[in-house]
């Protein structure tokens, strides 16, 4: 993992001069992720690791509410879901990737669609999971998501 | 007990000409807030979720669920509480209205109607289906109707989507796409024919466009008017954080007030309105940046613009039977309460009364009417709320009824002066 990690590294500075297609900053915003943000698609991001809650905060509470309860026959409860309590993070992170489309038949339960969030870095994808599991999991899952395992449910299709 | 007796005495005096004698406010008015001289009655509680309401003339009242059938509820003793509760019917739904001695009633899907026998609190045989097979993609799929002064049928078809933007609707960075092709099914009002069995869209008449959903129109019994009120879009500051905070979202766009004229385009999804600057701005996903502003003349202003997110349902013009004078003519709008204003607290959870002129046109004015069906006043996320108004109707004595999604409740909503 280090060789890997060494090499993401260089890659990201190398980006860095780049301009960065999306992920706009706001300056006004607090609750956004914090800091610069890699480009979508990077595997891991420079510096610290982003804050889970945070992204959680500015991205899904919008419609899963702060404390995951959701909103009646609009958008699911998120408390004690079987794909965050799930120990395999795989599924939890195709459909944070790619939204309700991989749900199939069972997104009928409710009127709205979830948007695919591939514009997230794997890193936030992952520290999203990682907050999601310890906070909303039926047993709590304290074990960390990686960027990794984002960056493999990203190079994946559909659910795994 | 003696206060009380005292109260009902007067109540009694006061409607004894309704034969409503034995009206029976509850003591707290259920915890309701109301303007003085106005009381409320619990007519039922713990039912399914419900959606719109109607009253038919004899008192009857209906209730849509959400996802099963339709409820019929008849006070048979005078107190106002519903001593017959009966469900009938399935598919769930929205809309429902009494007209010309028929039961109509919305699914997301279809127009059907019930003959109503007289006397029957619950209509015989299975309904007739006028209009089927109307566009259903989940996203703002209850189809609100209402009869015209032309008689006709009017039915709204919702746009399944936030602003049109494509694969990344609701996310960041969505890009509009050209609507002309949806707008052709979607967005708008059709009429029809309220007697001809099996209608479909193409059958109907496309009477207006470019809104993004609308719960509920309404004729106003002065102007003979159509009225309807459009939910607003949502996550400004999701799709273009770079433009909107996260109280520029909590406060836009409004939910509006139009009157439904022929050929009326409402300018979604390229615009919204700002109901604090009181200006049509463009949408980020056609150009906006907070600042630009829509064509002018392009598209009508709003007769009101309510705050954001408040989520407007069911809309009732009072006939005039009951509540003082200030309110004779005027709309009574039931909003469900928001879930888009976060972080900022969840607000609406209310019925608004909107005054109308002499000609039975809105004067621009508002007020909350009945508020506190939510419990308390810092609400975080909806499901917090202890009641959400959805449907309001009104009976034939001129006593508002007010039908709750969250917990099941209709309240009758009386006036009997005093304090």
């Amino acid at each position: 993992m280090r060789v890997i990690a060494g090499f993401f590294l260089v890659f990201v500075l190398a980006a860095c001069s780049k301009p960065e297609p999306v992920a706009p900053v706001a300056p006004v915003r607090t609750s956004a992720s914090p800091a610069a943000t890699p480009a979508p698609g990077d595997p891991v991001s420079a510096g610290p690791a982003p804050d889970g809650a945070a992204l959680f905060a500015a991205t899904c509470a919008t419609c899963h509410m702060a404390d995951g309860s959701g909103v009646p026959f609009l958008q699911p409860s998120i408390k004690g879901s079987a794909w965050i309590s799930n120990p395999d993070p795989q599924p939890l992170l195709s459909l944070i990737l790619r939204g309700s489309a991989v749900l199939g038949e069972a997104a009928q339960a409710y009127d709205n669609d979830m948007a695919p969030q591939e514009h997230l870095t794997d890193a936030e994808i992952a520290a999203i999971a990682t907050y999601v599991r310890t906070r909303f999991a039926a047993t709590p899952v304290e074990k960390p998501v990686t960027a990794e395992e984002a960056t493999l449910a990203r190079s994946r299709p559909g659910l795994p | 007990m003696k206060t009380t007796s005292a109260f009902l005495l007067g109540a009694g005096l006061l409607l004894a000409p309704l034969a409503q004698a034995a009206l029976a406010p509850e003591a707290d008015n259920a915890g309701l807030t109301l303007p003085p001289g106005f009381r409320a009655i619990i007519v039922a509680d713990k039912l399914k979720s419900l959606r719109n309401l109607t009253v038919a003339p004899n008192g009857d009242i209906y209730a849509k669920t959400r996802q099963d059938g339709i409820y019929a509820l008849r006070d048979t003793d005078g107190d106002g509480r519903a001593d017959l509760v009966k469900e009938f019917g399935s598919g769930g739904g929205t809309g429902i209205a009494v007209h010309n001695g028929w039961l109509y009633h919305s699914t997301d899907s279809n127009i059907y109607r019930y003959k109503l026998i007289p006397g029957e609190l619950v209509p015989g045989g299975e309904p007739e289906r006028i209009v089927r097979d109307l566009p259903n993609r989940r996203q703002h799929a209850a189809k609100a109707f209402a009869f015209g002064a032309d008689g006709r049928l009017y039915v709204e078809v919702g746009s399944p989507s936030n602003a049109y933007g494509g694969a990344k609707d609701r996310a960041p960075g969505a890009k509009g796409e050209d609507p002309t092709e949806f707008l052709k099914t979607f967005g708008g009002y059709w009429s029809f024919d309220p007697d001809k069995p099996d209608q479909t869209q193409a059958d109907g008449i496309h009477f207006s466009t470019g809104h993004r959903h609308s719960t509920t129109i309404a004729l106003h019994p002065v102007s003979k008017q159509l009225f309807v009120a459009i939910h607003g879009r949502d996550q400004l500051n999701t799709v273009a954080p770079q433009f909107f905070t996260d109280d520029d979202n909590a406060e836009n766009p409004a939910e509006v007030l139009h009157a439904l004229t022929k050929g009326a385009d409402f300018g979604w999804p390229f615009t919204y309105w700002d109901p604090r600057a009181k200006q049509r701005k463009l949408n980020p996903e056609y150009g906006g940046d907070g600042k630009k502003l829509a064509e002018p003349g392009k598209y009508p202003d709003p007769l009101i613009g309510f705050p954001a997110h408040w989520a407007p349902m069911q809309l009732a013009f009072n006939p005039g039977a009951q509540f003082p004078a200030k309110y004779r003519h005027g709309g009574f709008l039931a909003f469900h309460g928001s879930w888009n204003r976060a972080p900022r607290p969840q607000r609406g959870f209310n019925v608004v009364f909107i005054p109308c002129d002499d000609k039975g046109w809105p004067t621009g004015d508002w007020e909350v009417f009945a508020d506190n069906f939510a419990g308390k006043t810092e609400i975080a996320s909806p499901g917090d709320a202890r009641h959400r108004p959805n449907g309001v109707a009104f009976g034939p004595d001129g006593s508002l009824y007010i039908s709750d999604s969250q917990a099941g409740r209709i309240w009758r909503i009386i006036y009997t002066g005093g304090q």
